[in-house]
């Protein structure tokens, strides 16, 4: 709009001509990242659209909009499939370790990153090196160990497997935002009296909650789209969270052939955090580079 | 600032019991169990030191797995990052729709794997898939046929659809790069008469680096543990042809319709995993070792 009204008030020919020329010059640029927009918006869709069709519809017109809407293959998902019963699993499974995940780690981020101590470096570091392990070594260890305690094969199993293996992501997250606060507010607050834990609580906290909710959210997408690991620690059925459940289903289209009622339940596990992203996804993008751009 | 040893202690606790006790026991543990022959999750183990890696050596599904994740790491890492940079280039040429076209190349990393194999298995479904349906349409019937999922193709559609996904994540972070770089910069070459390319291998280039190094850290930790695609892209039993080191170690130590539990020789395989990685975070800081540039 600027642009425009610049160009409108200041005719120069020749620069009418460069941004002309600039237009033609952007073609490839707006082909290959149009195209593979498309692409994405367009798989993505045809989806979203095919759970609304009939197995019929999709197989003979893949190319037109569903005659009638099958919400039919939604109730086949929810309730048959019971993927509904699984939905409310990851609900709780999700929302009880994303609580307790920033519940332990904002304090301790916060410590590392604000207050000066011996072995500070060190613990960040050891908390850091968690983010290069991979998850697929710990497996059998950790498998064997709630086994010992009697909690495979449970929601809070999973929780507490979920919870531990956030924390180092977590934590270097935080205290990326941690450390980027300004230090006037708590030089303030402590000489207007308030204890070490009302300074966290009360001063550092509320200036965190961007960091915290950014953290909040990535933890959430990625627990909720988490897979492998809910598939070592639950074998049960009723235990299942939404993954596992798509899963499930998928493997029994096999024997069935009911891709619409498949794509149903495609929808049901990505909705959710497509909904987040885009409603937050300024701040997701954001959130990616905290820490690894400085 | 300082606060008490009490509260430090207080505030540390919490998290970093929960972080020993349930991810860095187990690590060391698994280091010790490799060392043990354990079938079934039983207590019969018994000591046989480095024999697992012995047998590891000459296990020709190990090392086909192993070079499956090798080639997605080396070779889907180019491609990746070959991507991300020439659109990085093409979104900061100044033209319209920036934000969007970021936020649509990057929604594939907020959806679920599974939902994404399953997307990706109907895509590539011979004749009824998508591609099937588009080649039916414009009357390439042969290509309409071609079993893409077939073992000789598989890890190669496999591969395409992983680009999919992890393109739009190194995008942004470039893209966030990039946005860091002072305007003037490019002002001043512009004036001197530099061409896009020129300013985007002789600006951009050199002040991302950083951005450059830490991405390949993140995305060789995130490509060696590559299990979920190959793990459910097709039907009940992933494919041998694309077998990921993460997904042969669960099929050895969980297996498939049969359990195998081949405990200790699967951790033996994640040990490997471990020192993949080591060994490329190494070889990475040792190349990527260059002056710091201050801006």
């Amino acid at each position: 709009m600027v642009e425009q009204a610049v160009s409108r008030h200041s005719p120069q020919p020749a620069r009418t001509a460069l941004s002309d020329r600039r237009w033609i010059q952007h073609i490839p640029a707006y082909l290959v990242l149009g195209g593979w927009s498309l692409f994405t918006v367009f798989t993505i869709g045809w989806i979203a659209l095919a759970s609304l069709k009939s197995n019929r519809e999709v197989f003979r017109e893949p190319w037109k909009l569903p005659t009638e809407l099958q919400f039919v293959n939604y109730e086949r998902a929810w309730n048959s499939a019971k993927l509904g019963e699984n939905f409310f699993n990851s609900v709780l499974i999700v929302g009880v370790s994303v609580l307790v995940i920033l519940l332990v780690s904002a304090p301790a981020s916060y410590v590392l990153s604000r207050v000066k101590f011996r072995g500070r470096e060190l613990i960040t570091m050891i908390y850091i090196a968690g983010i290069g392990i991979p998850y697929p070594l710990l497996f059998i260890p950790l498998f064997a160990m709630l086994a010992g305690m009697g909690m495979t094969n449970s929601k809070e199993g999973l929780i507490l497997v979920y919870v531990s293996l956030s924390i180092p992501f977590t934590v270097y997250i935080l205290t990326g935002f941690f450390s980027t606060l300004p230090v006037d507010l708590e030089e303030a607050a402590v000489i207007d009296g308030a204890s070490d834990f009302q300074v966290f609580r009360h001063v550092m906290l509320p200036l965190a909650s961007p960091g915290i909710l950014t953290a909040a959210i990535f933890n959430f997408i990625g627990l909720w789209n988490e897979f492998q690991l809910a598939l070592i620690f639950i074998q049960d059925p009723p235990q299942r969270p939404l993954s596992l459940g798509l899963y499930a289903l998928k493997n029994s289209m096999t024997y069935t052939g009911d891709w619409v009622g498949l794509f149903a339940g495609v929808v049901l596990v990505m909705a959710p955090t497509i909904l987040l992203f885009i409603i937050l996804s300024e701040r997701m993008i954001s959130g990616i580079t905290m820490g690894s751009v400085k | 600032m300082r606060i008490s040893k009490r509260l430090i202690i207080l505030f540390l606790l919490p998290a970093s019991a929960l972080y020993f006790w349930f991810f860095l026991v187990p690590t060391f543990s698994a280091l010790g169990y490799s060392l043990y022959d354990w079938r079934g999750f039983g207590t019969n183990q018994s000591f046989v030191g480095l024999n697992n890696y012995v047998e590891l050596f000459n296990d020709r599904l190990f090392w086909r797995s192993m070079s499956n994740s090798i080639l997605i790491l080396l070779l889907g890492g180019l491609i990746i990052f070959g991507l991300a940079f020439v659109m990085t280039m093409m979104i900061t040429s100044g033209i319209k729709g920036r934000k969007l076209f970021r936020a649509i190349i990057f929604l594939p990393n907020v959806i679920a794997v599974i939902a994404l194999t399953t997307l990706w298995g109907y895509l590539y479904t011979p004749k009824f898939g998508l591609l099937g349906a588009f080649f039916d349409a414009i009357g390439l019937d042969q290509l309409a046929e071609f079993p893409w999922l077939g073992p000789d193709t598989i890890f190669w559609a496999m591969l395409v659809a992983i680009v999919w996904i992890e393109v739009g994540f190194y995008l942004v972070l470039f893209l966030a790069g990039v946005d860091k770089i002072p305007e003037d910069f490019y002002e001043a070459a512009r004036l001197d008469g530099a061409s896009q390319f020129q300013m985007f291998r002789l600006i951009t280039v050199p002040l991302l680096w950083d951005v450059i190094t830490v991405g390949m850290v993140l995305w060789s930790i995130y490509a060696v543990k590559i299990f979920e695609f190959p793990f459910s892209f097709t039907g009940l039993e992933p494919n041998v042809n694309s077998y990921t080191v993460a997904v042969y170690m669960y099929i050895l130590g969980f297996g498939q319709r049969q359990p195998i539990y081949r405990l200790g020789y699967a951790t033996a395989v994640g040990v490997m995993l471990l020192l993949v990685v080591i060994l490329v975070v190494m070889v990475l800081r040792r190349l990527m070792r260059r002056e710091q540039l201050q801006y």
